[in-house]
């Protein structure tokens, strides 16, 4: 009898997924330096020239990791961002904040990579990372618009914004705290809203968030 | 042996000796050469090689390279690169810090001083883009130790803006998190600039971030006055 043949692009793509999250678990359990190609294909149980064909090297392998984790991180948002798409402004923002740390706190290793591990893979990696965060912007621009301060904001007004809450999230994740992330919901709530709407009205949406959570 | 050796280093260190040899000697007490110029000339050389250079790709070679020192010179000082980064990065921000204070002296209100010690911050960084670099981008690249060493020096610059506590209003107190908040933003705007290579336009980049430090402390419309202010 026959054994039936699975498509080989199937294979390779799940040999390739495989080596990815390897990579991801790696990386975040060890940290990018300590990783090594070897743990990788032993996680991911794939043999060296299946690595060595499909990669260059550990920093390409990461990189894809990272694209497809952060690719993950950003539809989460994105779509928790559109969900509440008859709310305000403000409330948007607290719904794509809050979708954000929920999946943080439950992925740790995502949480690891993508905010900590990142930074330490080399100047490839870091401007991936600047490039990352901005696709965040376009969903914090229309703060311009909601405070009718259009372009007297500072130029800058969503690098200070999404610094401020990542600065946040990194030192939690950083310390270990990246479970218990939820906690700093109020806060980030805060610093997001806060350079686009003023002090008054970033504390009534970090108010109401408190309450919910 | 111990003893001839700090004998030899003191006299080393009135130009009578030889201070070459006497670094050399294993016993020879470290902190006589705290302040030593060579190991100052070092530390420079390792933020310059670091920042122009990158982490990973700066060696003891090319930080030897920037300052004409030799070999023995810098391991008489520092056992490898990584620590030598440490106390190059301690250093860097001790005299960031150095500056900012300095020029914040001469200024009575919390604006003033922030505005004047700000300002100080960002001519540097239009001075030496790649001592900036040195400091405030590849301290990623060199491990937990040296992010520690940030987030201490990121704390005291929320302390020192939260004073503005102190000045606002009755009622008027944003929360907690806000100096964090804003010493983390404009930490972020920096450091992105200086990721690109730019080597200036720092400077240009102090009417925002007035905004953005007096806007939780007093509002939307003192904030836009600052800007303003800062723009003339």
């Amino acid at each position: 009898m026959e054994t039936p043949q699975l498509p080989r692009a199937y294979a390779v793509r799940s040999e390739r997924e495989r080596l990815l999250e390897a990579m991801v678990k790696t990386a975040a359990a060890k940290g990018y330096e300590a990783t090594t190609v070897d743990d990788v294909v032993e996680f991911a149980g794939v043999s060296r020239e299946t690595f060595d064909e499909m990669f260059a090297g550990k920093e390409e392998c990461f990189l894809e990791a990272y694209d497809a984790v952060f690719d993950v991180l950003v539809a989460h948002v994105t779509a928790a961002f559109e969900a509440a798409d008859d709310e305000s402004w403000p409330e948007q923002i607290a719904a794509g904040l809050g979708a954000l740390v929920e999946l943080l706190a439950m992925e740790a290793d995502i949480a690891r990579l993508a905010m900590v591990e990142v930074t330490a893979a080399g100047d490839d990696a870091r401007e991936r990372y600047r490039a990352m965060l901005t696709r965040f912007t376009p969903f914090l621009e229309k703060g311009r618009t909601y405070s009718g301060q259009g372009e007297a904001l500072p130029a800058d007004t969503a690098r200070f914004a999404v610094g401020g809450a990542t600065s946040m999230i990194f030192d939690e994740v950083r310390a270990g705290r990246g479970p218990e992330l939820k906690r700093i919901l109020p806060d980030l709530v805060f610093a997001v809203l806060m350079p686009y709407l003023g002090p008054e009205a970033a504390e009534d949406e970090m108010r109401r968030v408190t309450r919910e959570s | 042996m111990g003893k001839q050796a700090v004998t030899k280093v003191q006299a080393g260190a009135e130009g009578t000796g030889n201070a070459e040899e006497a670094e050399a000697l294993p016993n020879a007490p470290r902190l006589e050469l705290v302040n030593s110029p060579k190991r100052e000339k070092i530390l420079e050389g390792m933020l310059e090689a670091v920042g122009a250079e990158g982490y990973e790709a700066a060696s003891v070679r090319t930080v030897l390279a920037r300052t004409g020192l030799y070999r023995q010179a810098f391991y008489d000082n520092f056992a490898d690169k990584d620590a030598c980064y440490l106390a190059a990065l301690s250093m860097g921000i001790e005299r960031l810090e150095a500056i900012a204070l300095r020029a914040a002296a001469s200024e009575e209100s919390w604006r003033g001083k922030l505005r004047a010690g700000l300002g100080a911050l960002l001519d540097r960084f239009d001075e030496e883009p790649d001592f900036g670099r040195g400091v405030v981008v590849e301290v990623h690249a060199a491990g937990p130790e040296a992010l520690a060493r940030r987030a201490e020096a990121m704390k005291k610059a929320a302390d020192f803006i939260d004073l503005a506590r102190l000045e606002a209003g009755e009622g008027e107190a944003p929360p907690q998190i806000a100096p964090e908040g804003i010493v983390a933003g404009i930490h972020a705007i920096v450091h992105s600039r200086l990721s690109t290579g730019a080597t200036d336009g720092f400077r240009e980049l102090l009417p925002e971030f007035m905004y953005f430090a007096v806007l939780p402390y007093f509002g939307t419309e003192a904030a836009s006055a600052e800007m303003q202010a800062a723009r003339a």
